[in-house]
């Protein structure tokens, strides 16, 4: 036997394989690493022996035995294989999958055995397979919609949630474009920017964007993708995975929420318009009483035989103001009733509260009460929506003049609005009164919605004067008044440089 | 005793509807006077100026309601018509109980209101005639002796001149000189007119 070339020896200590030779009467000649590895023999111990002792002993000595099928050298099985059972030192059955060559020109004959151990690949496929079974369950369980698409935008899978959310069939889905089974049609020349995007940015931070989806059935959904692009080991985009989430019921949550909160805020504005509107309609009324008078008296003035010109012309300069006051009243109570956008300005809070005054103070009128101003002159302009601030103004004097009760002692119910400039140089604005004050319970929930120590109120004026205080980046405040009554202030930003 | 001339007193906080009243009235020949507070008329009013009152339901101080109070107190009679706005409903009809003349909700016709003035005019010229007439039969009564007053309530019980002798003991002669004092002295015509005297000025029942 001449021996193997270093070539041979290093192929037959590379290979995983189980390679064995022998000859005719299936005696071992040669036993290679991997042979000892998978039976447990070391080769010195082999060589010599029987290639049947490889074979469960059950086997052994039947017709077709492995000796036989190895040492008959059966042309039959040249280039082809087939799956034997095996046996390993220690007793343990295994399957192999067994090739055999004929080594030519030996003499005697020879032949060599390739035992290649299909357990083990059975073993790694049967992983493999849990894996993906476990992956897909993943998948499947996920809250996100999954979806992967090759580099072309070609859906490759989908998984349960992103098909509950399509109402569409897997099959579908699967090698359709995403374009067309994920975004709605309005949405799609956008979303195809941000894949190719996504594909060309090299960036892998995942890309946020935001899509309707239109389901099978026409149902409008929100979803908002992330997107992120697969890449190979030269950094190639070969595909995308996407992830969903279907946040059309947070955002129709939303938008319900919102549009309550909108409701809520006008029921409250026309409560206090409510509350206010027999001081209105007085105010009003001045002036289209004086305006009726004076015409009246006009047209009986000119029947006369010598009309007192002096006169009528007086009242006509009159009727003339009237209805000019009239008109001042009217837009003032459009204002406070619109119901627009925040806009916000540069504003003198001494403006805004003298432009109330005339409403407050019929308001003041109608309690039998004084309203009394203490502004500090001059102020930090400040920025607000000049209208909500006069809200949240009119509605704590409105408290304030509620607030009195019945019993007064006669003298006239004040109340004060005041400004001033705080330490920080902000803007405080206070409106205090000398009612009976807040106690206990009412201190602690008087800005919570729905609390109310009045018999017909809403509840609702002060939570929603401070929404909007705070909406000002300030807060609306409760202190108790000196000597006695209740004082609620709010403390406003000054202007970024503005000088007093 | 001659009447003074009468005058309408307007109440009201609200220059210019006080103004355009003064006016409204004087193109209709009234005389009329203004006040900005119920306290600033109160303190000048003098009671014996025959006239109206046209007051605001609502003023700053003394509203209206409490004016109306404060002039029932007063003993002053003259007639109140009440100029309310919407919604005051509640505040005239406590106002109409309370005795008011009348109320008018602004903005009103013209006409409407000097229709009212001229009747609130006339109830007080009336009232006013009636308390002067009252005043007098009193002054009368007083100058009477106490038989004479004795046999005056007698006979205005209806009873003749026989009975009223037995009840107070005296000659039926002694009365009829009596009773001829009383018609003479209350300036009456008749026994009839001598009874409706005395009910003008019975307390009210």
């Amino acid at each position: 036997m001449t021996a193997p070339t270093p070539e041979v020896l290093a192929l037959l200590e590379a290979t995983l394989d189980a390679v064995v030779i022998m000859d005719d009467r299936g005696r071992i000649e040669s036993f290679n690493t991997s042979a000892e590895v998978m039976f447990g023999y070391r080769a010195a111990d082999a060589i010599g022996r029987n290639v049947n002792m490889l074979m469960p002993a059950s086997e052994r000595g039947q017709h077709d035995d492995l000796g036989h099928y190895l040492a008959g050298g059966e042309a039959r099985a040249l280039g082809r294989g087939r799956d034997v059972r095996v046996q390993h030192r220690d007793g343990s059955e295994f399957s192999v999958f067994l090739s055999v060559g004929r080594i030519p020109d030996a003499s005697p004959p020879k032949s060599v055995g390739f035992f290649h151990d299909t357990s083990l690949r059975q073993k790694a496929l049967a992983t493999l397979d849990k894996e993906r079974q476990v992956n897909r369950l993943y998948l499947d369980l996920a809250q996100v919609m999954l979806v992967a698409t090759d580099r072309h935008g070609v859906v490759q899978l989908a998984n349960q949630r992103a098909i509950r959310v399509l109402k569409r069939d897997h099959t579908t889905i699967v090698n359709s474009h995403w374009l067309d089974s994920c975004v709605a049609p309005e949405d799609r020349p956008v979303a195809r920017v941000a894949f190719r995007n996504l594909l060309v940015s090299g960036n892998d931070e995942p890309q946020q964007f935001e899509y309707h989806v239109r389901s099978s059935d026409g149902d409008d959904r929100f979803v908002t993708w992330r997107g992120v692009a697969l890449r190979d080991a030269s950094n190639v985009a070969t595909g995308v995975m996407l992830s969903g989430e279907d946040i059309t019921d947070q955002r129709r949550a939303e938008s319900e929420a919102h549009r309550a909160l909108e409701r809520m805020n006008s029921v409250a504005r026309l409560a206090t318009m409510g509350e206010m509107a027999a001081g209105i309609s007085h105010e009003l009324n001045q002036p289209l009483a004086a305006i009726a008078n004076y015409a009246q008296a006009c047209v009986r003035f000119l029947r006369m035989p010598a009309p007192d010109l002096p006169e009528i012309s007086g009242a006509l300069e009159q009727i003339a103001s009237q209805a000019l006051r009239a008109g001042e009243i009217i837009r003032r109570i459009r204002s406070l009733v619109r119901n627009e956008d925040v806009r916000r300005e540069s504003q003198d809070i001494n403006e805004l509260i003298r432009e109330v005054h005339g409403l407050l103070a019929s308001d003041a009128r109608v309690h039998d009460g004084k309203l009394a101003l203490d502004l500090t002159v001059p102020l930090p302009s400040v920025t607000v929506d000049g209208v909500q601030i006069q809200q949240v103004l009119m509605n704590l004097v409105h408290n304030a003049f509620e607030a009195q009760g019945p019993e007064h002692d006669g003298a006239p119910f004040e109340v004060r609005i005041a400004t001033r400039v705080t330490d920080a140089g902000d803007v405080e604005v206070s409106v205090s009164d000398l009612g009976p004050g807040l106690a206990g319970e009412a201190e602690q929930k008087i800005f919570e919605p729905f609390f109310t120590t009045k018999a017909s109120g809403t509840g609702l004026g002060l939570a929603i004067s401070r929404s909007i205080i705070k909406a000002h980046d300030a807060r609306l405040g409760y202190r108790a008044n000196q000597p006695r009554g209740a004082c609620f202030y709010f403390v406003l930003p000054a202007h970024q440089g503005a000088s007093p | 005793m001659k009447d003074l001339p009468q005058t309408v007193f307007v109440v009201d906080d609200d220059d210019a509807v006080r103004d355009s009243l003064r006016m409204l009235l004087k193109s209709a020949g009234v005389h009329a006077e203004t006040s900005a507070s119920a306290q600033e008329f109160l303190s000048r009013y003098d009671a014996s100026q025959p006239g109206c009152l046209v007051l605001d339901v609502r003023m700053p101080g003394m509203s209206g309601l409490e004016m109306q109070h404060e002039l029932n107190l007063r003993g002053v009679t003259m007639p109140v018509i009440f100029i309310t706005g919407h919604g005051d409903i509640p505040m005239a009809v406590e106002a109409m109980q309370q005795g008011a003349f009348d109320f008018l909700q602004k903005p009103f016709r013209d006409q409407e209101l000097l229709d009212r003035v001229q009747r609130a005019l006339v109830r007080d010229a009336e009232n006013r005639a009636r308390l002067r007439h009252t005043d007098r039969i009193r002054e009368r009564l007083a100058s009477l002796s106490p038989r004479e007053r004795e046999v005056l309530d007698l006979v205005t019980q209806g009873k003749a001149n026989k009975m009223v002798a037995g009840d107070l003991g005296v000659s039926q002669r002694t009365v009829e000189i009596h009773r001829a004092h009383v018609m003479q002295k209350m300036e009456a015509g008749s026994l009839a007119e001598l009874v409706r005297m005395m009910m003008a000025v019975a307390p009210s029942p």
